[in-house]
């Protein structure tokens, strides 16, 4: 069915083509359109590789944790192929072997690395067989699309289940990943974060497990890094944190570059991220620990993780005059508390940008603001100047800012992100923090990177928006 | 001082519920009136004699099982207390469980508490999106929205009121028009958003009842509620044409 398939393939180019002139990303289109003239063309496609597949699912890092893996592996000198841009649904896995497929339908790669959407994950293993599973963590993530974090739980297990001689890449920290490893009977390698001193951390935090996937009692918790993140154990029954087998510790963070150690198999060194956040930690040591699974030697896992660059709105930074700013999506209650923390963490006053949007991609339901513990903002009122609430939202992240103790003459709404953006620019703060959920974060991107200059160790490899 | 009471927030911690306690809890101190919160989890002890306000959320199936039996314990206690005036807001599967009882789509009936007369059949598709609707709170007309996400079809009988009429989304069962239930102090609704924090009137209705009860200075102050009111006329612009 050579011709079918080169007839997708070709099809989902130009579409691709089509949809850049119009100005569109277009970055799963070209997968709806392969799909629609040939069905079997992901399954074609991902066959061809030399080496091996491997995914990355779970609620918040997998964009990140998956570019990282592919500068490790690209280090290695091999040629992987990856969905960079985060289109993660079915039709955005196809779109990416699309772009690399040749007008015949061939693919030459090594690797594959895909990051695939919890929900869609059943439905892209049915057509691609992965090598290497990773799962990074399991957040609430826009509910009125997903149903409830139970099912999600359940839909990535069960069809775990269903692979055959699969390696999964599991977070030790948080139980429930880890306990993937035992109920899928799959073999597994764990990594984890050992306990941090002195870091400031919102402690009643929406916890997403309290209680012991095995057995269902309430599991007993040493240590939280935050959510349910952290050293935990059941009373009931045997089930406890992993001992993980890639773990870091003692953390730095000097001009947003985060420095720690990580161990493996007993042997220590240190790990270079040019990101800041702490779950970004997580992302680097779920990229390291598939490196060492590939058999990279420990130098250029190094070296490819010194190659990584923040992609859209995964703490990209830029510059205006002397002002740093930095970029930061937000989906989820867990991830936005982890961007409150950085924001809190960074030096000197700050302004705020928090753009809040309710289209499908964002979630329509926007109650799970009241999740996130804005309260820490109302205790470090010195440093934050002021805040501008945008989006087509924009009164409802107000008003959480108004409750959660944040004084209201420091609330501003502009709903218009081509008015905000300036706004917050302008503002009196050392530092720009902006804030924005999915199908706002493009628009934001686009009007900031006209305003301010883009920054970064390494800001070759990002891709154009505009 | 007043006492608010959030039931199980540990456990039913989904669709930010507890902003409705936030929102109770900040209104009262703005004014000035003292406050105090405090969270009752599974196995602790329940005085409703010393409860003012009482929230009761909705959970995940598995957590709201685990919540309804705990709760079946204090069962006989909250209904006295509820019949003594207590003021209650329950959200969804709350307002479901102080109910008759849940019918599940293969006919099986699990019990509630029995307390209001209302019960709950499962429906074929969940009901979900934004929603107004209208209530009457001191004889005034008073808008309200927010966002509804049920699998669960509710039907009011004789000594329940609704809370509202629809006049944009599902409320109740998508079929009757009603939203929500009351029953002496005790105020249902499916409305998450969460409820209270953008329907401020509704909130100083409720902390006007608690007072009331205590024999407290019932007036309120007056407080600037600009961004309130932007938040909810915002949404009822988009669901109601010419609103």
């Amino acid at each position: 069915m050579r011709l079918c398939l080169s007839a997708a393939v070709a099809g989902g180019k130009l579409s691709s083509l089509m949809s850049k002139f119009a100005g569109g990303r277009g970055s799963s289109l070209p997968g709806v359109v392969a799909r629609r003239i040939y069905p079997h063309a992901l399954r074609e496609l991902s066959t061809q590789g030399k080496k091996g597949i491997i995914m990355v699912t779970g609620t918040n890092g997998k964009t990140t944790t998956n570019n990282m893996l592919a500068k490790v592996i690209e280090a290695d000198g091999h040629r992987v192929i990856y969905n960079e841009e985060g289109a993660n649904l079915i039709t955005g896995v196809t779109a990416c072997f699309v772009r690399y497929s040749t007008l015949t339908g061939k693919v030459e790669f090594d690797y594959a690395s895909l990051e695939v959407d919890e929900a869609s994950f059943p439905k892209v293993v049915k057509e691609v067989q992965p090598n290497i599973v990773v799962v990074t963590n399991f957040f609430r993530d826009q509910l009125d699309r997903y149903g409830e974090l139970d099912k999600t739980v359940q839909v990535v297990r069960d069809s775990l289940k269903e692979l055959k001689d699969v390696t999964l890449v599991l977070n030790a920290d948080d139980p429930l990943v880890a306990q993937l490893g035992v109920t899928t009977g799959h073999n597994a390698v764990y990594y984890g974060i050992a306990q941090q001193q002195g870091m400031e951390r919102a402690v009643a935090q929406t916890r997403e497990s309290r209680f012991c996937p095995q057995c269902g009692a309430e599991l007993q918790y040493k240590y939280y890094h935050y959510s349910q993140l952290g050293d935990y154990s059941c009373e009931s029954c045997d089930f406890k944190r992993p001992r993980p087998d890639v773990e870091g510790s003692e953390i730095n963070i000097t001009e947003g570059t985060y420095i720690a150690e990580v161990c493996h198999s007993g042997e220590c060194s240190s790990l270079n991220l040019h990101t800041t956040g702490f779950y970004n930690l997580y992302n680097g040591l779920a990229a390291f620990a598939v490196g060492r699974i590939l058999d990279i030697d420990l130098t250029t896992i190094q070296e490819g993780l010194k190659m990584y660059s923040p992609g859209i709105g995964r703490m990209e930074r830029f510059r205006y005059n002397e002002k740093p700013c930095f970029l930061n999506l937000v989906k989820n209650p867990t991830g936005y508390n982890e961007g409150l923390a950085t924001l809190l963490s960074l030096p000197g006053t700050k302004d705020v940008f928090m753009a809040l949007n309710d289209n499908a991609a964002d979630g329509r339901d926007i109650s799970w603001i009241w999740d996130v513990d804005f309260e820490i903002l109302a205790k470090h009122q010195q440093e934050l100047e002021h805040f501008i609430c945008s989006g087509t939202r924009a009164e409802e992240i107000a008003l959480r800012l108004k409750y959660a103790g944040v004084p209201t003459t420091k609330i501003n709404i502009i709903r218009e992100l081509g008015d905000a953006i300036p706004a917050v620019l302008q503002g009196e703060g050392e530092t720009v923090y902006f804030f924005s959920t999915y199908t706002a974060l493009w628009p934001s991107q686009r009007i900031l990177g006209s305003l301010a200059e883009k920054e970064g160790q390494h800001a070759v490899g990002m891709s154009s928006v505009s | 001082m007043l006492s608010v009471c959030h039931l199980y927030p540990d456990l039913l911690n989904l669709y930010g519920d507890r902003g409705n306690v936030i929102a109770f809890l900040q209104r009262c101190r703005w004014r000035g009136i003292p406050v105090d919160l405090q969270e009752v989890n599974m196995g602790d002890n329940i005085n409703f004699s010393q409860i003012d306000f009482l929230f009761l959320g909705g959970g995940s199936d598995r957590e709201q099982n685990l919540m309804a039996a705990d709760l079946g314990k204090h069962r006989d206690k909250l209904a006295q207390a509820i019949d003594d005036g207590l003021v209650v807001l329950s959200i969804c599967g709350g307002y479901q469980l102080l109910g008759q009882y849940y019918r599940t789509l293969d006919g099986k009936e699990i019990p509630g508490l029995g307390i209001l007369d209302h019960y709950t059949e499962a429906g074929e598709k969940r009901l979900i999106g934004n929603v107004a609707i209208e209530m009457e709170l001191d004889g005034r007309k008073v808008k309200a929205t927010g966002f509804e996400n049920h699998g669960g079809k509710t039907i009011l009988k004789d000594d329940v009121k609704p809370l509202g009429k629809v006049l944009s989304g599902y409320g109740n069962n998508g079929e009757d028009g009603y939203e929500g239930a009351r029953y002496k102090n005790v105020f249902c609704s499916y409305l998450h958003g969460p409820l209270l924090p953008k329907n401020q009137e509704l909130t100083d209705y409720l902390i006007k009842q608690a007072l009331k009860r205590r024999g407290m200075e019932e007036k309120l102050t007056a407080i600037d509620d600009s961004v309130e009111q932007s938040a909810n006329e915002r949404m009822l612009k988009r669901l109601i044409k010419g609103a």
